[in-house]
């Protein structure tokens, strides 16, 4: 009897020849990463341990994200407190401004294919895109991993999920991560591992993959694993990643179910104001205004993602009353765009950038609040009531491609009927 | 194992309760779970909170996805605040799910539609079964495996690994 992505990681880091799902294993862990959305609790949970009794805090990352920058006093204190625990227990430290979490740990080159990767974020199941089993975790979980390196897990059952065909021009991952959450509708994939194969995850360039992963978390899933291929070890490699360890599934390893979705005739989608599941087509949009524009987020603040935005507004100006906000994913991709020229072309067209991290993806942090009656449209992974602290605004949800093609039109608008040209060479 | 029977009196909660938004001061910036636990749960029912502290407490019977969206241990720090002491759901959103485990707060995997507030049940965790005194229903779910009843058992995970640094369950 074969086994999934999942089970061989976990078995491995549980020293044992193969585990089932549904069995509890305690595994040794790769690399942990605290927010500091969750830095008070887990400072907190850390002191009920013996202080000497921190083995792990050279593979934990301290992240300051969220509050980037701090918008208050009470997130200027936690910054404080992350900034000393830090430098006390030797973690790495990641600072406001540097990025999100989910970009800067690849990007640092803390996690490789094979890896066990915990974080105090739903979303770290973007580490999946790496062919690492990335999960979200709470400060007690973080606080015994810093004791003693390991932390138990539930195995959990996988489905796969194929891919087949290519994406149209102007179609990307967000597309079809929110046609797979009308499907199966939030937490319809609750404790699962999903593992994506197929055609057109093969052609997706690693920014596309991490978004593939990242909004799993909204399915629910414990993990989202891809299989590493020659453009996972280049970019692991170019980020001085330890030597990958890439784990295939077996012919014959047992899934809960199998799918198959064939991404070629995919339209570009969005998720409708308050429930992320409320999936259609761009073109089932009758003239939704918006007021707001957002491109940033760990699920699409990347790159690519400001350079479909780029595409799209070379040149023109954003529509009569909209706003639009950009928010690298982090430092490097914020000057990586900046050397491609696309702050210039977004900023002449209205657009204004924040510091990378976090930004405008939840009201908490007091980035950004739509006023009463707006529309958001944005390039986040969770839309609902209240996500930006105004229950009177609506909140929808696109690709970045999608967010700037509304932004420049003033409605949700198709991207691929504002702008042409090639899109996979922007 | 010890503490592996609870009894208590029901308090129902329908489906897909988000705690970040229920139970959490999440978006209460600056209360603390002193406060929550006073007011928790509010938004689904008026008094839900009170009702359960004037009770002494109780056990938590809720719908499918419980804790669904939320990732905030604070939920269940507030939860022993009103002295619930065991929570029943046919589902529950991952991260709650652990947050429980985690912090000695039994949550059990049940077919609760058939549960009435304010029943008296007991829960016997090792063999699997809820027996509601009223009716003698019994609802039979599986067990939770050993290494997880034994980290409730002992409170919680930083109780078990301040105890066992070698996460030797057997011991």
């Amino acid at each position: 009897m074969g086994h999934t992505i999942s089970e061989k990681i976990l078995a491995k880091r549980a020293q044992k020849d193969s585990v089932k799902a549904g069995e509890v294993v305690v595994c040794d862990i790769d690399f942990a990463m605290v927010t500091d959305t969750r830095a008070s609790n887990t400072i907190k949970m850390m002191s009920k341990l013996d202080k000497d009794a921190l083995q792990f805090t050279q593979n934990t990352a301290f992240v300051l994200d969220h509050y980037s920058p701090p918008p208050n006093l009470e997130a200027a204190e936690i910054h404080q407190k992350m900034r000393n625990f830090s430098a006390q227990a030797n973690t790495h430290l990641y600072d406001i401004g540097d990025g999100i979490c989910h970009q800067v740990l690849p990007e640092g080159g803390h996690l490789t294919s094979g890896d066990l990767i915990v974080g105090t974020d739903t979303h770290s199941v973007t580490y999946g895109a790496f062919n690492a089993f990335g999960t979200g975790i709470e400060g007690s979980d973080v606080a015994a991993v810093m004791a003693s390196g390991k932390l138990w897990f539930r195995v959990p059952e996988s489905v796969q999920i194929h891919l087949n065909g290519e994406l149209q021009p102007g179609v990307w991952a967000k597309d079809i991560t929110l046609y797979l959450l009308g499907k199966y509708k939030a937490e319809g994939l609750n404790y699962k591992a999903i593992e994506y194969i197929g055609s057109a995850v093969s052609k997706m360039d690693i920014d596309d993959r991490m978004t593939l992963c990242n909004h799993a978390a909204e399915l629910g899933a414990k993990a989202a694993i891809l299989e590493a291929d020659q453009k996972t070890i280049d970019w692991l490699s170019a980020h001085g990643s330890k030597t990958p360890a890439p784990v295939y599934a077996d012919y014959d390893a047992i899934y809960a179910f199998k799918d198959q979705l064939n991404v070629s005739t995919l339209a570009p989608q969005v998720a409708r104001k308050h429930h992320v599941d409320d999936v259609v087509g761009t073109d089932q949009i009758d003239r939704q205004a918006i007021q707001f524009a957002l491109i940033g987020t760990c699920t699409n603040g990347r790159l690519d993602d400001i350079r479909q935005a780029a595409h799209i507004l070379k040149g023109k100006k954003l529509a009569k009353g909209v706003r639009m906000i950009v928010t690298p994913a982090s430092r490097q991709i914020y000057l990586a765009a900046l050397r491609e020229g696309l702050i210039e072309i977004l900023t002449s067209a209205g657009a204004s950038f924040e510091a990378a991290g976090c930004g405008t993806c939840v009201g908490i942090t007091n980035h950004l609040v739509p006023g009463n009656q707006e529309t958001v449209i944005s390039s986040a992974n969770r839309n609902f009531k209240g996500r930006l602290s105004n229950d009177e605004a609506d909140i929808w949800l696109g690709s970045a491609a999608t967010v700037a093609a509304s932004a420049l039109t003033g409605f949700i608008t198709d991207p691929r009927t504002v702008a042409g040209g090639s899109w996979r060479n922007i | 194992m010890n503490n592996m029977l609870i009894e208590g009196t029901t308090f129902l909660l329908g489906e897909e309760v988000n705690t970040d938004i229920n139970c959490s001061s999440k978006y209460l910036p600056g209360k603390d779970s002193e406060f929550v636990s006073t007011v928790a749960f509010d938004k689904l029912e008026p008094g839900f909170a009170q009702g359960v502290i004037a009770n002494g407490g109780g056990i938590l019977v809720a719908g499918k996805n419980f804790g669904i969206n939320s990732s905030r241990e604070q939920a269940i720090h507030v939860l022993h605040l009103m002295k619930i002491k065991c929570i029943l759901a046919p589902s529950f959103g991952r991260q709650f799910f652990r947050n429980a485990i985690n912090n000695g707060l039994p949550i059990i995997e049940c077919e609760t539609s058939k549960i009435q507030a304010g029943e008296t049940l007991k829960v016997d965790l090792q063999l699997g079964k809820v027996v509601s005194n009223a009716n003698a229903n019994e609802i039979n779910f599986t067990p939770l495996p050993q290494e997880i009843l034994k980290i409730i058992q002992m409170g919680g995970l930083l109780n078990f690994i301040k105890k066992h640094p070698d996460w030797n369950f057997a011991a």
